[in-house]
């Protein structure tokens, strides 16, 4: 990805496309009597991931298969926080999406980083706390009390991890990542 | 008669006799009717179906950009899908009820369906509410359309709607949706006064077959069985296939 255009076989007569302006119907340049759309392609300044692991020279590994790497290879800039940073990746790292370090700006060691979404590999949805958070988010004074107790009142992610994250959450995916690690 | 099937299994054995042996099928999250209407196929008339149920054990896919290039490429055969409203022209909402800058609902579908609509060879738009507000004269958003002109590239068009009330058609030559079948004990004139768009002429529609004793049985048993083993809606499965009978 980074490229300047996609085509796309559907969209055509849609709200969407009349409402968009990055999204337009024109005739194929190789077969001029047929149409499909071309959506711009996103240019982001900054992508955000979370991984699994990461390496000293910016290889993630993010332990299941995903379409990460289009959005790394679109955006100018990477960052990826990781549950942990080794020396060099281990070879079984990689399996699943591999991200290669060429892409990556820089790299955050943020244990339960992912929390209360999933870390494939290292721990699950926590489903409690999301059920929490879909009741929070149903009204904005809700929604910013919900903000204000996981985010605003906090010093920093250790003190979030203290309070949200249950003790030993993700145990078996921990003694996995400490052995991989070694 | 009274129906001995409730509307979950009747509107899954319908979808069930869309899909084609041989093919590959597929219908997106959060479908659960069109789920055991694959995996009834696959039990009786479809045993070389290949089915793609998204968010279950039955997508071979690891990322959905695997699952997009297979539509692109033409390879779906089949897609279920549903809709907020489905209008007469067979095009369908999943986006937004109401003005779409000042929305009173906003719904999950955007992009998906507005893909999967033209790539499939055959789409079956599926609703389990059928009522003047879901089947509309002119749907308040264009998510996908029915019909598009002939120099735009598409594999495929919708093919049917399936309610718990009737089968309907999309008649490409007319790019219009034209009454199939009824399901009894509806009728025809209940059907007409529940869609909120003229169905033209109607004089030669008849009666939906019903689900056969062996649709019915293989729906509550092994399929039944399949879906709860392989965590495929399992709960669903467990509370309404074989369960509660219409009224």
């Amino acid at each position: 990805m980074g490229i300047p255009y996609v085509p796309v076989l559907g969209l055509a007569g849609t709200d969407l496309l009349a409402r968009r302006d990055d999204m337009k119907l024109l005739p194929d340049p190789f077969h001029p009597e047929r149409q499909t759309v071309v959506a711009q392609a996103l240019r982001p300044d900054v992508a955000l991931f979370h991984g699994l692991r990461a390496d000293r020279a910016g290889n993630v590994c993010f332990g299941y298969e995903s379409d990460n790497v289009l959005l790394a290879e679109a955006s100018r800039t990477v960052i990826v926080t990781v549950e942990e940073v080794v020396d060099t990746l281990p070879p079984e790292d990689r399996a699943g999406t591999f991200m290669p370090g060429i892409l990556v700006d820089a790299v955050v060691e943020v244990r339960y980083g992912a929390h209360p979404a999933g870390a494939p590999g290292a721990y699950p949805h926590d489903d409690e706390h999301l059920t929490w958070y879909a009741e929070q988010a149903r009204s904005d004074e809700a929604f910013a009390e919900y903000l204000r107790q996981t985010v605003f009142d906090l010093p920093d992610h250790a003190a979030y991890v203290a309070r949200f994250v249950p003790e030993g959450w993700g145990q078996r995916g921990q003694l996995r990542l400490q052995a991989a690690g070694d | 008669m009274a129906a001995s099937w409730n509307e979950a299994e009747l509107m899954a054995v319908l979808l069930s006799r869309e899909v084609r042996d041989g093919e590959i099928s597929a219908c997106g999250a959060l479908s659960m009717i069109p789920a055991a209407g694959l995996l009834l196929a696959q039990a009786t008339h479809a045993p070389n179906a290949e089915l793609i149920i998204l968010s279950s054990p039955f997508m071979p896919f690891r990322t959905s950009r695997q699952f997009h290039y297979l539509a692109q490429r033409g390879d779906l055969g089949l897609f279920f899908v549903s809709g907020v409203q489905i209008d007469r022209h067979g095009n369908y909402n999943l986006h937004v009820l109401g003005d779409p800058d000042r929305p009173k609902v906003r719904f999950p579908g955007g992009y998906g369906g507005g893909m999967i609509y033209y790539a499939a060879r055959r789409t079956v738009v599926f609703r389990t509410e059928h009522t003047p507000r879901s089947l509309v004269e002119r749907v308040d958003f264009i998510s996908a359309a029915g019909h598009t002109p002939p120099e735009v590239l598409r594999h495929g068009h919708p093919s049917k709607v399936v309610t718990p009330m009737a089968t309907l058609r999309f008649d490409l030559e007319a790019g219009l949706l034209r009454l199939e079948s009824v399901h009894p004990p509806h009728t025809v004139a209940e059907v007409a006064e529940r869609t909120g768009f003229d169905l033209g002429d109607v004089s030669a529609v008849g009666p939906t077959p019903a689900p056969t004793d062996e649709e019915l049985a293989t729906l509550r048993g092994p399929v039944r069985a399949r879906m709860i083993e392989t965590g495929t809606y399992a709960d669903w499965a467990e509370a309404t296939l074989g369960a509660g009978l219409a009224a």
